[in-house]
This record gives C-alpha cells, sequence and structure tokens, in this order.
C-alpha cells in the first residue's frame, strides 16, 4: 500500500464490525431486560459474551490498532497528551484516553455479561445458563451485580459518546465515520500504514470463542 | 401410607406456624418479614426445580422441591392481613390493590396452592415432561400474581 494515498486505514474489519454489533445488542438486551422478554435477552446475552472475549483476544491477535499494547499507555503520555496534543490532530486509532476507555467499556460490558450468567430472578424462574453451578441466594446476587453494573455502563457509555462528540463537533475530527469505513484522512504529510491483520487469527479465534460460546450456553453441561 | 406422611406433617405444621402467627398478633414488620422469608424459599425451592429439570432430573429432589413449594405456599394467604401493606411504612413490594382487590388476590393465592399440589403429586413419577409442564403452570401463576400485585423491581 502506498503511503502518499489521501486516506489511511486505521481500524480493521473486526473492531468494526464488534462495535457496531456491540451497540445494537446492547440495545436489544436493554429492551428485552426491560419487557422481560428473557428468551431474547439470554440470546442478546450470549452473543455480547462471544464478541466481548472475541474482543479480548484481538485485542492481542487483531490489527495494530487493536491491540492492547498498541493504545494502553502509562499516565505520563496520558498526562503528555492531554497537555501537549493538538486536538484536532488525527491518533494512529485510539488516543492515550480513549485507549482506557475501551478497557473501561470492556470491562463493564464483561462484568454484566459474567454476572448475567449466573443471575436467577426473584421467582427462582428465569436464570442465566451457568446459574445451576450456584446457589439461590448466589444467583440473585448476581442479579444484582448484572443490575448495578449495567447502571455503570451506562455512565461509561455516555462518556464514550460525549467524548466523541468533542471531537466531532469542536474539533472537526470525524470519529465515526473512520469506525464505519475503516479509513480516515490522512494528514498532510502524514506516514501511517495501513492497518494488516491476519485472517488466520481471525478464523481461529472465531473458532475458539464459538466453541466457548456454546459451552456457556449449554451450562458446561455434554452429553447427557 | 409413609408417603403421605411427611406431607401431612409439613401441612400441619405449616397450619400451625399460620395458625401462631395470627394468635399471637404479629407486628406488621413481623408478618412482612415472615411472608418474605416464604417468597424467598418459594424462589429457592422454583430453582431447585428448574435446575433438575434442566438436567438430572433427581426424582427425589423434585418431589422434595414441590413439597417445599406446595407446603410454603399454603402459608401465604394468612400472611397479608390488612394493615401490612406499604402504608405499614414497613418496606414492602406488596401493592395496595392486594386489599383493595382482596377476593382476586385470594383466588390467586389458592391457584397457587393447587398448581404446587399439582406439581407435588407428579414430581415423584419420572414422568420429566409432565412435572416440567406443571413447572411452568406454577411459574406462570406466580407469574401472573406478581405482575397484577407486586411492585416492579
Amino acid at each position: 500500500m502506498s503511503t502518499d494515498a489521501e486516506t489511511v486505514k486505521v481500524w480493521d474489519p473486526f473492531v468494526r464490525v464488534f462495535h457496531w454489533s456491540l451497540v445494537t445488542l446492547f440495545f436489544i438486551a436493554w429492551w428485552s431486560g426491560e419487557n422481560h422478554d428473557m428468551d431474547r435477552h439470554r440470546q442478546a446475552g450470549y452473543a455480547i459474551f462471544a464478541l466481548v472475549v472475541f474482543r479480548i483476544f484481538w485485542g492481542f491477535a487483531g490489527g495494530r490498532t487493536a491491540r492492547f499494547a498498541q493504545f494502553l499507555k502509562g499516565p505520563g503520555a496520558i498526562a503528555a497528551y492531554l497537555k501537549t496534543h493538538d486536538p484536532e490532530a488525527p491518533s494512529d486509532g485510539h488516543n492515550p484516553l480513549g485507549g482506557w476507555s475501551v478497557v473501561a467499556l470492556l470491562g463493564v460490558v464483561l462484568t454484566i455479561t459474567l454476572a448475567g450468567l449466573f443471575a436467577v430472578d426473584v421467582d427462582g424462574i428465569e436464570s442465566g445458563p451457568l446459574a445451576d453451578w450456584v446457589s439461590f441466594d448466589q444467583g440473585r446476587m448476581a442479579s444484582e451485580w448484572h443490575e448495578s453494573v449495567f447502571k455503570a455502563a451506562l455512565a461509561v457509555i455516555g462518556l464514550h459518546v460525549l467524548a466523541i462528540g468533542y471531537y466531532q463537533v469542536l474539533n472537526a475530527q470525524n470519529l465515526i465515520g473512520p469506525m464505519i469505513t475503516g479509513k480516515r484522512d490522512r494528514a498532510k504529510g502524514e506516514v501511517t500504514p495501513d492497518v494488516k491483520w491476519s485472517p488466520v487469527a481471525a478464523l481461529a479465534g472465531i473458532a475458539v470463542v464459538a466453541a466457548l460460546t456454546w459451552a456457556v450456553m449449554n451450562g458446561f453441561k455434554f452429553g447427557g | 401410607m409413609t408417603r403421605a406422611k411427611p406431607m401431612f406433617l409439613t401441612a400441619l405444621a405449616a397450619s400451625l406456624v399460620a395458625g401462631s402467627a395470627i394468635a399471637s398478633a404479629a407486628s406488621p414488620a413481623e408478618t412482612i418479614a415472615a411472608r418474605q422469608a416464604n417468597f424467598k424459599k418459594m424462589g429457592g425451592a422454583m430453582k431447585a426445580l428448574k435446575d433438575e429439570l434442566g438436567g438430572g432430573a433427581d426424582k427425589a429432589k423434585l418431589m422434595a422441591a414441590a413439597r417445599t413449594l406446595a407446603a410454603t405456599a399454603r402459608l401465604q394467604g394468612a400472611l397479608f392481613p390488612a394493615g401490612t401493606g406499604p402504608s405499614s411504612g414497613v418496606k414492602t413490594d406488596a401493592l395496595p390493590a392486594i386489599w383493595t382487590q382482596k377476593p382476586t388476590f385470594d383466588a390467586a393465592a389458592g391457584k397457587l396452592v393447587a398448581e404446587a399440589d399439582k406439581l407435588a403429586g407428579i414430581a415423584g413419577s419420572g414422568n420429566t415432561a409432565a412435572v416440567l409442564a406443571q413447572f411452568k403452570v406454577v411459574g406462570g401463576t406466580c407469574a401472573a400474581c406478581h405482575r397484577q400485585f407486586r411492585a416492579e423491581e
């Protein structure tokens, strides 16, 4: 790929599909939960579980900007970014602050999902697929975490959306477009290379995540 | 005969507990705590039934849980005397509709006892499909009454 093209590929397709699928499924899970449509709620939960586990795997095996090692920076780098960075200049993927926002978002969503797997409703009728490994009281506690971390997630998501708005509206940086198309405009003289990713790694990750999700859906009970 | 005995004893114990709750004129807080503990016990029994029906289907465990459910359901009707709603100042999800529509509520409570008895009657039959079907009927009975008479969480 030549580096003098007008655009540069910054997000690999898996990051983008992950992102927008998670947005959609989060709302499906929220809506179905509010309306006690528990079959749909569980299905949305399984899909979210698969997505998040894949994203964590992709954080080690994905394209350059998908990797935790690339975007998780120490407090020094964050301070420097806040002090000296021109907010209108694009970052190569997540900026030092946004990187930790990714971890926070993944953290809350994963916690909600894991708690949901063990959650039991107050009547003992509806439950997550792993609830029969815990007592009624433990299942109730998981249900309470499921609820309270969901509220925390709404706060973290709100912050995420505000930050995007800050760059989009106040600093003329289009961050939403690249998350859809994968590409952003190259700054003048910028030589950032296109993001590359391995289909073999992606396939291996999908296979492992699919197997794990299937096991979770079946409560880790095989045969019988 | 030996089979009917524990059932009879639980029923006896149940009526004694229910009777004493009224006889000793328990405070609203005590009555509310007692019925909440019973609901929790029934929730646990429902979970135990669900767990067994989802795999294992151990007859003894199904029977024990179904009997707990039926015996506990029997106690609940007497634990909603007037003055134990939200107006008592004690934290409760019981809606005032319980007392404004008492006959409907009592009928729903009676339906639960009847359906739970039916479940207890077949829990040890080994017919998992039939037990599962009746479990769902009981679950539907819980849910229907809760929709009408319990505050949303």
